[in-house]
């Protein structure tokens, strides 16, 4: 999982803010190699001051990011840049403006080497709802925004104050529980903040499942591999992203008594994820035992019955 | 110096022509007929041999598939056909459509028995669960029992859905993909069916990287041309995601067709599918104007608006889905169409719509009404693919934009059914691919088969404009059947005006070029349900005589 290559979909209708986004991004990354795969390089427009040179569908730029363009197959590009020698740190991929992101976002599963890691729909405050209202794209608008992890306003900071507020009453009410970033805040780099819970003993089920279903709206996404009490023979895979989360066992047995680390890595929009409530929100989860007590308990915690596959 | 004069003797001449409609004698001379009417008229050209093998056939103008994909071809040459409709293939042989799993396990397995490398997929193409009887996936279960050991790929018909063998599964490494399209079972593991091109990507990669990415295999082109001839056909477009602008493929396609012996026509259209700016479009199509030969030619540029609509990616209006109420994709957004429609039409170029639905339809001809207010065309004959949903309405405004059509007539016989009961219900399955009412208001309409979706028949095709008859045997919308005579003039004049190409091809008469298909039965005097039972006895393009069978 360490090896795995994060993958986020910047998603939106066209005009909503896509490539404003994407140069920003990689224009300012400093010491992350981004790649980042766009539909059109011609939309995307590169300071030439940044492009070190270009190689058929690749663009290098000096800071070490490349921008690729999708041709006419975006899986085929994607494992193209899995496969690399001297692969990505992340890899965002430009959706086109009439994708649904969610199915651009099944592709970042399609290599061993690949994780999906965020979907990021960018919304144009002026001209969101009039879309969302338009006769030919209105669903499609509409399920863009209920796809997304993240929903970006671009432009916040030249669209009048009241119509920010108004949107984002309106996305709330149209996407209850969207997770909202101004792109004004976005900073690459210190755009996400992330908190970390790391403990050598297994973890309570119980009490992780409960905390996972009641995450604050803060949370962006969050991953990681923990051992629980319940089956200590086996790892499980945590992964939320949005509002959605799971908890999968591991097909292979492991040791029980052999000490694997559980961690779980939550990552939120920097100025919003608030490190001491999460403490408090995962209290109950790593719990405190003594020797004796986890001997007691990984002799009872026999395998229970493996989770359907959802 | 003129060439030697041969007259084909016929029992009826169908010209297709709006002055003489029939005939019994044809003089060709270079590729060209000189004359048409009976052996004296013929006789005025001077000495003649005389060729009578069609004496006691229907000779009629070479019927033209209006909208067909290139991949047929590289399907034939890459991969087993193992569907279950009848297909004849390149070489002619007629390949039984294979109704169910023991059938298709059976075939599948004398396959793998003439396969003297062990370690070579075996990679099959064309099935469909759907169509079968009884409807049952097609799963690692079915296909182990073929190889447990050789990687098995199976392409279904609507090339969005993989079957794969357990040996493919382990070879691509499947246990690590995280896909939704990835198929599971109780137990978390993969049943085999993969659904999408993320959740095939891995394994087309693994066992069949050759079919994709611009296969320059010359074999394609022949395939492709083969088997629309054995059904008839001497003209046959390619539909558009080819990459002619690559050197490489254009050197490969010029290749196959120059031949003497290459058996059709190829018009294909220029890509705006997969290249993906509008002065790269532009640049590309003026750049293979007029790079073809006799048999291969550019014209128009394809763009793609909506999906398919039994995939339910269709752009529908109100009340779109049955049941759901939910709508399908759009290829390209709206506003991009506004612009790069006016564009390409600015720039001369004759725009190729894929309209699957109704509102994929109303856009582009919004986007047309654009463009025309901007700089008006006459004659540019811009024209929709597949324009299934279209209604008066739209005909009209299409007729006055003169924006034409090819219907895709055949779904009213392969998936007139399921569009009934589960994608549009009876009202819109009945007005499916109008015809009657095109034909009525004065836009030209052809038909196609769209193959590989479904095979290559031109007569086929004409029998379903002229009956709308299910595959269980329904009449759909009685009001747009057409007559024998307008199904077969959308099958050959109209679709010879689409492709611009109606003063060269699409009738018999002085002056055109000698394509002629012959048919054992007059298409016009049998009883229209038995047109698809006609035997194809040969084609004549530029007057050389290609047999079937």
């Amino acid at each position: 999982m360490a090896e795995q290559i994060p993958v986020a979909v910047i998603g939106g209708y066209l005009g909503a803010g896509k490539t404003t986004l994407l140069n920003r991004l990689l224009s300012e990354a400093q010491g992350v190699k981004l790649a980042v795969l766009v539909n059109d390089f011609g939309s995307v427009n590169i300071d030439a001051a940044l492009i070190a040179g270009r190689d058929g569908e690749t663009i290098s730029l000096v800071n070490g990011c490349v921008c690729c363009s999708i041709g006419d197959n975006l899986g085929l590009a994607l494992h193209d840049l899995a496969e690399r020698s001297d692969g990505p740190d992340r890899i965002l991929i430009e959706a086109s403006g009439v994708a649904d992101p969610a199915r651009i976002a099944d592709y970042a599963g399609s290599h061993p080497r690949l994780a999906l890691d965020s979907i990021v729909v960018v919304a144009d405050p002026e001209t969101v709802r009039m879309r969302a209202r338009d006769k030919y794209v209105g669903d499609l608008v509409r399920l863009q925004l209920a796809g997304a992890d993240l929903i970006v306003l671009s432009r916040t900071d030249i669209v009048d104050a009241e119509t920010c507020r108004a949107v984002r009453l309106w996305i709330e009410t149209e996407v209850p529980g969207a997770r909202l970033a101004l792109s004004p805040d976005l900073d690459h780099g210190r755009m996400f903040t992330s908190w970390t819970l790391a403990s050598e003993l297994p973890l309570d089920g119980t009490a992780l499942r409960a905390a996972l279903a009641t995450l604050p709206t803060e949370i962006v996404r969050a991953k990681g591999i923990v051992r629980l009490l319940e089956a200590p023979d086996r790892r499980f895979v945590l992964q939320v992203a949005g509002g959605r989360w799971s908890l999968d066992a591991e097909d292979k047995d492991v040791d029980p008594l052999t000490k694997t680390r559980s961690v779980i890595v939550c990552i939120g929009l920097t100025g919003q994820l608030d490190p001491a409530r999460l403490d408090c929100h995962f209290a109950g989860v790593a719990r405190t035992v003594g020797p004796a007590d986890l001997v007691e308990l990984l002799r009872r915690g026999a395998s229970p019955p493996r989770e359907p596959h959802p | 110096m003129p060439g030697p004069v041969t007259v084909f003797a016929a029992k009826k001449i169908i010209t297709m022509d709006a002055s003489v409609g029939e005939a019994t004698h044809v003089a060709v001379r270079d590729g060209i007929i000189l004359e048409v009417g009976d052996l004296d008229d013929c006789a005025a050209w001077g000495p003649c041999t005389l060729d009578e093998r069609f004496a006691d056939s229907i000779l009629i103008p070479g019927l033209i598939e209006s909208h067909a994909h290139l991949l047929d071809g590289l399907l034939w040459a890459k991969a087993h056909y193992v569907g279950p409709i009848d297909r004849p293939d390149p070489s002619g042989r007629l390949q039984k459509g294979l109704t169910d799993n023991d059938a298709l396990i059976a075939r599948l397995k004398e396959i793998e028995a003439t396969m003297s490398d062990p370690t070579k997929p075996l990679v099959g193409w064309g099935v469909d669960p759907s169509l079968n009887d009884p409807i049952a996936p097609i799963t690692r279960h079915e296909l182990d029992q073929v190889s447990k050991t050789r990687p098995i790929f199976l392409l279904h018909a609507s090339c969005h859905v993989g079957s794969v063998n357990s040996a493919t599964l382990e070879m691509a490494n499947y246990a690590a993909i995280r896909v939704p399209g990835v198929l599971r079972d109780a137990s978390g593991a993969p049943t085999g069916e993969l659904r999408e091109m993320a959740a095939m990507l891995i394994a087309v990669k693994a066992v069949a990287a050759d079919m994709i990415g611009g296969s320059t295999d010359a074999a394609q082109f022949y395939n492709f041309a083969r088997v629309a001839q054995a059904r008839g056909a001497t003209t046959i477009v390619d539909g558009g995601g080819s990459t002619y602008f690559d050197p490489a493929f254009l050197a490969s396609a010029l290749a196959a067709t120059e031949a003497e012996d290459f058996p059709a026509r190829i018009v294909a259209h220029n890509n705006g599918i997969t290249v993906p700016g509008v002065d790269d479009m532009i640049k590309f199509a003026k750049g293979l104007d007029g790079k073809g030969n006799d048999k291969l030619a550019f014209q128009g540029i394809k763009i793609i608006l909506d999906g398919s609509n039994q995939g339910f990616t269709g752009r529908l209006r109100p009340p779109a889905y049955l049941g759901s109420g939910e709508n399908g994709l759009w290829n390209r957004a709206p506003d991009e169409l506004r612009t790069l429609v006016p564009a390409l039409h600015k720039a001369g170029l004759q725009i190729v719509a894929h309209c699957n639905a109704d509102q994929a339809a109303e856009l582009f001809i919004e986007a047309v009404a654009l463009a025309q207010a901007a700089h008006p065309r006459f004659d540019h004959r811009h024209f929709i693919v597949h324009g299934q949903m279209l209604d008066e309405s739209l005909l009209r405004r299409m007729a006055s934009l003169g924006i034409h059509a090819t219907l895709f007539s055949n779904h009213l016989y392969y998936w007139g059914e399921f569009h009934r009961a589960h994608t549009f219900g009876a009202f819109r399955a009945a007005a499916l691919n109008p015809a009657a009412t095109a034909l009525r208001l004065g836009v030209m309409v052809s038909a196609h088969s769209d193959t590989p979706v479904s095979p290559v028949d031109p007569l086929f095709t004409l029998w379903c404009a002229a009956n709308r008859v299910t595959a269980t045997g329904r009449v759909l919308g009685p009001q747009e059947r057409v007559s024998a005579y307008d199904a077969l003039r959308m099958m050959t004049f109209n679709a010879a005006y689409l492709l611009h190409r109606d003063h060269e091809i699409g009738s018999i008469r002085v002056g055109k070029r000698a394509d002629f298909t012959i048919l054992a039965r007059d298409p016009l005097t049998v009883d229209p349900m038995t047109i698809r039972d006609i035997p194809v006895q040969a084609t004549v393009v530029g007057g050389r005589v290609f047999p079937v069978g």
